[in-house]
């Protein structure tokens, strides 16, 4: 048996029932992190010996029968999350250094149930980007290693979809859980806005941000997020909402459930691959076949969402980043005798460019000849987005799109051309914008064998659902493992 | 973007950029704003009011004073002594 290629349920039951250690699976999970992720670079950070000792803490913990779901169960963890004690970067020489002094409430949950972080993944520098290279690290595709993983959870999903980890968390602000869940064959969730607290989460846009989880299926999925939701006194936006099993819905008949399948995703002027647009309404004729009902529908304003995403996340994130300053944390510059020299030579060596041209755009935006016409307009629109949103699920009960408007890209075809790079990211957004839930599970690959996802959207605090109807999919679905040792 | 706008931005985003730098960022930072332009195409209104039920109100935590970090974990990560972070003077 190949215990790396397990769920983290079947993890769980074997675990339980004593067919191998917590110690001898985290130990199997190094072993393939030393052979793979030298060159495959998912992680940023590699916790050995702390992997190692949380695991025979787990294994204590289910030797005296006080195991709980995540016990001993190996998994990577973002490196925007903080870790106490342990390095925690964002991809991003300011932070290169970064010890945290306190763990995010999501640590702190899952060290309480005894889970093994086997080390800290790869991400855009403080989040920003769909490809996940940067200074430290470049993240490749467990599918071809010529191509991105995605991002800004690039090295979630490589490290998931390459057997690294069981499971993985990360953070979502315009698809990054989704995206590179997509490009690399495995099933992405981001709940909905305030599910899970973000205390500890190193802020990009804090009205878009939300950690969710990357896994091998949506079950898992459900598994993972079960353990991290809840209300958390330290972060005022989330929310006391009733806790309920994600999972509890799988299995469910989907006959009659009506899914929406708005034109606009799958208007090929809107730059979809013709394969992926093909790939995801096959998908959509299999639910049907299930006996789903689908439901054409409409949503004009797509056309401007990756603009309001822009205008709103850069205005966040320009205000955000104003904290790393190099006095409090961070990289100081040893140039500059002023107070002011210091925090701006130390903001210009440690930003990498794609975060200065959001904290550029960000204060563009915001100031005061510009605010009326972006920042005002672009609030405008969120709330276009909340309604148009609110009509299609009068009259459906989830939304069907493609994740990505194409597969994987070439690693050095990304570098160039930032602009192409933002307008791909039109079928994640939206999401994001309207504060909704939403998975992204593989449908398909295209002519190089590169994987393909689709991207089911619920209603507000509708996860069961949308968890459903991926397992739904994901049952019938004959996944093709990246071809790795 | 011209030179001169992307100078400004660069002062209020506490950025320094050498001209050969400038040059390339007001290249980029053209065709960013060239994206986010499509917005103004949009006849809309921002209804403020229209956010207090779609944003939800803030749960508040009671006030209650509870212990906070050690001053000696918030100086961990910079340049500090005698319990204080190090700047320059600071003379205006």
């Amino acid at each position: 048996m190949n215990v790396t290629n397990l769920k983290i349920r079947e993890i769980r039951d074997l675990l339980d029932k004593k067919s191998f250690s917590s110690v001898e699976l985290t130990q199997a999970y190094l072993d393939r992190i030393k052979k793979i992720d030298g060159e495959l670079q998912s992680y940023i950070t590699i916790t050995e010996d702390l992997a190692l000792n949380s695991a025979k803490n787990a294994q204590n913990k289910i030797d005296n029968g006080n195991s709980s779901p995540l016990c001993g169960i190996p998994i990577s963890i973002k490196d925007n999350i903080c870790t106490d004690g342990i390095k925690t970067t964002c991809g991003s020489k300011s932070l290169e250094n970064f010890v945290p002094p306190y763990n995010a409430t999501i640590i702190d949950k899952l060290n309480s149930q005894g889970m093994v972080m086997l080390g800290k993944a790869n991400l855009d520098e403080f989040a920003i980007g769909s490809t996940t290279q940067n200074i430290f690290a470049k993240t490749k595709n467990p599918y071809d290693f010529s191509k991105v993983p995605g991002g800004s959870s690039g090295g979630c999903a490589a490290s998931v979809s390459a057997s690294l980890c069981a499971g993985s968390i990360g953070s979502d602000t315009g698809g990054s859980l989704r995206q590179p869940a997509s490009l690399c064959g495995v099933t992405g969730l981001r709940p909905t806005y305030g599910s899970v607290s973000r205390y500890g989460l190193v802020a990009f846009a804090s009205s878009l941000d939300q950690i969710g989880t990357i896994a091998k299926d949506a079950h898992d999925c459900a598994f993972l997020l079960n353990s991290i939701v809840g209300h958390d006194d330290n972060d005022a936006t989330s929310l006391k909402a009733k806790t309920i099993d994600f999972a509890s819905k799988i299995g469910e008949s989907i006959k009659g459930m009506k899914i929406a399948v708005p034109k606009e995703f799958y208007d090929e002027n809107n730059g979809i691959n013709p394969e992926v647009k093909d790939t995801v309404l096959n998908a959509a004729e299999k639910y049907k076949e299930m006996g789903a009902e689908l439901i054409e529908c409409s949503l004009p304003s797509l056309k401007y969402a990756v603009s309001t995403y822009l205008i709103l996340s850069s205005a966040e994130a320009a205000s955000n980043l104003s904290r790393i300053d190099g006095i409090k944390y961070g990289h100081r510059s040893t140039k500059g005798e002023t107070f002011g020299d210091i925090v701006r030579n130390s903001r210009t060596e440690g930003f990498g460019d794609e975060v200065k041209r959001r904290i550029l755009l960000g204060n563009f935006v915001l100031s005061s000849e510009q605010y009326n016409d972006y920042y005002e307009r672009a609030l405008a629109l969120r709330q276009r987005f909340i309604a148009d949103y609110a009509e299609i699920f009068e009259k459906c009960d989830v939304i069907l799109t493609p994740t990505t408007l194409s597969t994987a890209t070439g690693i050095s075809e990304n570098i160039m051309t930032p602009s192409n790079i933002y307008l791909d990211n039109i079928c994640t957004v939206t999401v994001d914008i309207a504060s909704l839930p939403a998975i992204s599970t593989p449908c398909g690959y295209d002519s190089n064998g590169m994987p393909i996802g689709m991207s089911i959207i619920g209603k507000k605090f509708d996860e069961a659902t949308i968890i459903q109807l991926a397992d739904a999919f994901e049952k019938s679905f004959d996944a093709i493992s990246p071809k790795l040792i | 973007m011209d030179l001169k706008m992307i100078s400004h931005l660069s002062n209020l985003s506490k950025l320094s950029f050498t001209d050969d730098e400038l040059e390339k960022f007001s290249n980029d930072m053209s065709s960013l704003v060239k994206i986010v332009d499509t917005i103004k195409e949009v006849d809309i209104e921002y209804n403020p009011i229209a956010d207090n039920k779609n944003i939800y109100f803030n749960d508040l935590r009671e006030d209650i004073a509870k212990e906070s970090m050690a001053t000696e974990n918030i100086l961990k990560n910079a340049i500090n002594s005698d319990n204080c972070f190090v700047v320059p003077k600071v003379v205006e």
